[in-house]
């Protein structure tokens, strides 16, 4: 593992007590600096968009092009009455759009903040937290989509759907562990951020977002209940339709934070401060 | 009470290329054969090497030498961004460095909004910066331009813009690297004046600069860098003058 340090110090060690102090202090710092990171965050979506008529809705419309057409499609496809399954795409799609959003952005977390990084002593967890709050921002902008098709299809929300809110929560906070893991390996290995998104791109297609658990019959097991993906997928989209999720994809969701911190802190502790040498 | 302290700082800093940066390469390593004996993949550039320096309240320091020699790099160590590799960097109090002014602007975005967006990097609150949008107008110049998106702006407008989000906070240390010319002679004056007050104010500055005579004017003190080490360390006439006599 010399080669992730890059400098020929020998192994990898353990991260130091000084090592651990620092990178507590910037992940507090950086979760305090929230004027920071919800600016950023604000400007990334409202410059993306800035010379367009339809500014930031763009996003919402986007995402109704893409539940229309596919809703249609994969109907037909997948021979399913089609006021079932819009409904169910629209939800799965917009919490998907929000997981992949996540993985994507953190690839450059980094990279693209190199400017300030290089300058000064800022929080490395401000650049993390940046994506998140871009990204909850576009979630905000897709999920207006789920009452509409709602309404249109005549779904009626039940109170189940609160349980989105803590299952949202957990997303989040894996999703911060997550975001450092793979800011840091991609700053430092420039193939990792095409790897990533290839990963991606079959998680999507081996995660419940286009199609039902039942649809697979028996080897759905391996697909939903030991994905970590389709877990948090579960936990925030299930209940958007009134459904209770079953008690494994919480125990997955939970597990699989815990694994991911357990890699995310000593990682962060101890290249924390190589991240701006690796720029 | 600020102060800066290093202890035998030295920054390497890895430059990978193409095939140093890659995944595979480094799998490649381990499972092919034999190990080169040195890595061949990474070079190493060692930008400050063994530099023990404190630096106390009163203090000017001027940082001299060649380009290359390590003077933005230590200047980096000032600020905190790069935290040397081995040894140590301590550094006590608030830092203004204006080494990149125009650091985090965006192009897309108005005036107004950019000084909000900067200003939250030099420690102001998004309420204090929108505040002091109409005083930035004012001092700057700038007036109504600042409603219109920023890559309308000509350079010297943008330098004035940054250069006044950049100077509205004093912090204890100032970093300064060469001193910002902006604009016509008129503004040039009075961002002098007011990067001088900011001097004034700041219980340590730190200014790299070629300029000798700027040099002489704003530091009591002085480090002859050569590449990455500190080769003397004096008032500024001995080094100087130790430096023209190296160029000659």
């Amino acid at each position: 593992m010399a080669a992730l340090d890059g400098v020929a110090m020998g192994a990898l060690v353990w991260p130091t007590k000084r090592d651990w102090r620092l990178a507590a202090s910037d992940m507090v710092r950086g979760l305090l600096a929230w004027e920071i990171w919800t600016l950023l965050g604000v400007s990334d979506i409202r410059q993306r968009y800035k010379r367009s008529r339809l500014g930031q809705f763009w996003i919402t419309a986007s995402m109704a092009f893409f539940v229309a057409s596919t809703g249609v499609v994969y109907s037909l496809l997948f021979n399913q009455p089609i006021y079932d399954y819009v409904p169910l795409l629209a939800v799965n799609m917009t919490v998907w759009t929000l997981i992949s959003g996540i993985v994507t952005d953190s690839t450059t977390a980094f990279v693209q903040a190199g400017m300030y990084l290089r300058q000064d002593a800022l929080p490395k967890a401000i650049f993390v937290i940046r994506v998140l709050t871009r990204n909850l921002i576009i979630l905000g902008h897709n999920i207006v989509i789920i009452p509409l098709v709602f309404l249109a299809f005549g779904v009626v929300p039940t109170p189940v759907a609160v349980l989105a809110i803590p299952g949202l929560a957990l997303l989040i906070v894996a999703a911060f562990a997550v975001t450092l893991i793979s800011s840091l390996l991609c700053t430092r290995f420039r193939d990792l951020p095409q790897i990533v998104q290839n990963l991606l791109q079959i998680a999507f297609f081996v995660t419940p977002v286009l199609w039902r658990p039942e649809q697979i019959g028996e080897s759905a097991f391996y697909l939903v209940a030991l994905n970590p993906f389709a877990a948090f997928l579960r936990i925030v989209a299930d209940p958007l339709r009134g459904q209770v999720p079953d008690a494994l994809a919480y125990a997955n969701a939970l597990l699989s934070t815990l694994i991911l911190f357990a890699i995310a802190l000593p990682l962060f502790a101890r290249f924390r401060a190589r991240i701006v040498y690796w720029l | 009470m600020a102060s800066i302290t290093l202890t035998n700082a030295t920054v390497e800093i890895p430059i990978y290329n193409a095939r140093g940066r890659s995944f595979r390469s480094n799998i490649l390593r381990h499972v092919g054969g034999r190990l080169e004996p040195d890595n061949r993949d990474v070079v190493i550039v060692r930008a400050v090497n063994d530099i023990t320096l404190s630096l106390k309240p009163g203090d000017r320091l001027a940082l001299i030498g060649h380009n290359g020699a390590g003077k933005s790099t230590l200047l980096r160590i000032f600020s905190g961004a790069y935290e040397p590799s081995t040894g140590t960097a301590e550094i006590s109090g608030t830092v203004s460095s204006l080494l990149e002014i125009t650091m985090g602007m965006d192009p897309e975005l108005t005036g107004a909004e950019n000084i909000v967006l900067r200003g939250v990097f030099v420690g102001l609150s998004i309420d204090e910066a929108r505040r002091l949008i109409p005083e930035i107008a004012e001092w700057s110049e700038l007036g109504e331009y600042l409603a219109l998106p920023l890559r309308t702006y000509s350079s010297g407008m943008l330098l004035r813009l940054a250069f006044a989000v950049s100077t509205v906070r004093h912090r204890d240390i100032l970093l300064l690297d060469e001193l910002i010319g902006v604009g016509d002679m008129n503004f040039a004056a009075k961002a002098r004046q007011r990067i001088e007050d900011m001097m004034d104010r700041a219980d340590i500055l730190a200014l790299a600069s070629h300029d000798t005579n700027i040099l002489k004017q704003y530091c009591n003190r002085a480090i002859l860098l050569r590449q990455g080490c500190v080769v003397a360390d004096g008032s500024v006439d001995d080094i100087t003058r130790e430096y023209s006599s190296q160029s000659a």
